[in-house]
């Protein structure tokens, strides 16, 4: 904690209001797209451009009834999806927005991050992965078998990810020589560590795709084979904080691109924040984009593009970069 | 303020480990190890450990409880134990366990003098410092736990897999197909046989 507990717990909820907003206009966002690639105009019904579309579906989610289907357990049942969303908000508060602003008008300094320590980045991974136990209890506790073979579908997959995501992201701590984000954004000032992490970079963002659980590696919703995975069982606003969850994964990895290979905050002319919501919004609209086009993999092509290609580039990304920075 | 953290975290542990035993659900028992392995994360954590604590919460609740998890969400309820499957021996095997343990404790906690806590730098517990001594002092250690581990796992797919039958070469192939091609007419030719015969006495006598 840099500015003690006070400023510490305003900046959080501040910053988790903020993911909030952010989240429901990438709703929007997304939507719109997503008509525009399938030449159709999307929301355009509730406010200007449909802008208050999150609201109005807000405001369904709200009127839903709140109900336990038998068979379930009701307490892990209802917790799923707090631990889903708590993990998923809580690992993007280590994201840093900049190092320290001045507040106009005034001499006080503010940190643009909530802690930055040495070992960041692994909290981050550690947070995300404790995420996985939401949608892996609600998977179990449902007492559906759709759900739970979503469950399960979600655990395979991202345990299989992981491996690769972390082997890839090591390349990067090895060049920075440091896991902590400030660190890593500031060593990337002549060069982004897209150019010489560049086999790393595709790495990272196939399997970050992947460990959102977006399409096209969306098999633990895939409706055709799991109804809706590990959600199936879940209605109104549960619903919408699994899908709040998973949306704000993939924000918190599109930061993560962001800082580890596009050099975070720093950048000419515009201030950290602003460059930090460029770069996020480059990587979802590739996320997006991408939605748009592939179809959905097989779980066996998942699994073998996990294993077999992405697990082996990884490991020679790294091996290179320990060759280049010992040697060069 | 780290006394309230310690505080919570301490009864959280002991409170999950509790719960660990005392489910009767598995899968419910894992998630109570993992709420007790959470807790020694933070416990870590005000031990000046970061890097421990957050590594803990990497292999222990990202990788090794969620296999646990994955394996007993899949052999389902029917794997819940009833009091029944106990053998008469094993609470007091699990009793006398537990008194020596927690005599072991009790020499330990009051045989030991708590002095001041050892000044530690700000690089003490990180990333830097851990690599460091796991490459020099404790490079033999390292080495020979990584080499235990690749055998574990290469020992669990053996034994997980049980005997494979090896591919058969090209000549193998033809000598099966022609023993299950001869055995196949034998087959037919009993079948045949049988079918000619005159129906048993038992049958007949119906």
């Amino acid at each position: 904690m840099v500015d003690g507990v006070i400023l510490t717990v305003v900046k959080s909820v501040v910053l988790a209001s903020v993911l909030m907003g952010f989240f429901a206009f990438m709703t929007w966002v997304e939507r719109k797209l997503i008509g525009r690639f399938q030449v159709r105009y999307g929301p355009n019904r509730v406010g200007p451009f449909g802008l208050l579309q999150p609201v109005a579906d807000l405001g369904k989610m709200l009127q839903k009834e709140s109900m336990i289907p038998e068979g379930a357990r009701p307490k892990l049942y209802l917790g799923a999806p707090l631990i889903a969303m708590a993990c998923a908000i809580g690992a993007f508060g280590l994201i840093p927005f900049g190092n320290v602003a001045t507040i106009p008008g005034t001499d006080w300094t503010i940190h643009l991050y909530i802690a930055d320590t040495s070992v960041s980045l692994l909290v981050v991974a550690a947070i995300g992965s404790l995420g996985f136990y939401g949608l892996m209890i609600g998977g179990w506790a449902s007492g559906s078998k759709y759900a739970l073979l979503g469950g399960m579908r979600a655990i395979a997959q991202l345990v299989s990810y992981e491996v690769a995501f972390t082997l890839a992201v090591i390349g990067v701590i090895i060049q920075a020589g440091s896991l902590s984000f400030l660190t890593i954004a500031d060593a990337q000032t002549p060069l982004w560590f897209i150019i010489p992490q560049f086999l790393g970079f595709i790495v990272f963002f196939i399997a970050a795709v992947a460990e959102s659980n977006r399409p096209p590696f969306d098999l633990t919703e895939a409706d055709g084979e799991v109804v809706a995975g590990y959600h199936t069982e879940y209605g109104g606003l549960r619903y919408a904080m699994f899908a709040a969850a998973e949306f704000i994964n993939a924000i918190t990895l599109s930061a993560l691109g962001a800082v580890l290979f596009l050099g975070g905050p720093n950048g000419p002319l515009l201030p950290g924040p602003l460059w930090m919501l460029l770069k996020i919004g480059a990587f979802l609209f590739v996320l997006i984009w991408i939605r748009a086009t592939l179809p959905r993999v097989r779980f066996d092509q998942l699994m073998k593009l996990g294993w077999k290609i992405l697990l082996p580039v990884a490991t020679l990304n790294l091996l290179l970069t320990a060759f280049a920075v010992v040697y060069f | 303020m780290s006394l309230v953290v310690f505080f919570i975290a301490a009864i959280a542990a002991i409170a999950s480990a509790v719960a660990v035993v005392a489910q009767r659900n598995p899968f419910v028992s894992a998630l109570a190890l993992l709420g007790n392995l959470a807790s020694l994360a933070a416990l870590m954590l005000l031990l000046e450990a970061q890097f421990v604590a957050a590594a803990q919460i990497i292999v222990y609740a990202g990788a090794i409880m969620v296999m646990f998890l994955f394996v007993i969400a899949y052999v389902g309820p029917k794997s819940e134990i009833g009091a029944g499957d106990r053998k008469p021996w094993q609470p007091v095997l699990a009793i006398v366990a537990g008194i020596l343990i927690a005599v072991q404790v009790v020499v330990v906690v009051f045989g030991a003098s708590f002095g001041e806590a050892a000044a530690v730098d700000a690089t003490y517990g990180g990333p830097g410092a851990i690599g460091a001594a796991l490459v020099t002092d404790y490079l033999l250690a390292f080495e020979v736990v990584s080499v235990v581990l690749f055998l574990a796992a290469v020992a669990g797919v053996v034994f997980g897999t049980g005997a494979r039958p090896r591919r058969l070469t090209a000549d193998e192939v033809l000598v099966k197909e022609g023993e299950s091609a001869e055995a196949r007419r034998r087959a037919a030719s009993r079948a045949l046989i049988d079918a000619a015969r005159p129906a048993r006495t038992g049958e007949a006598g119906r």
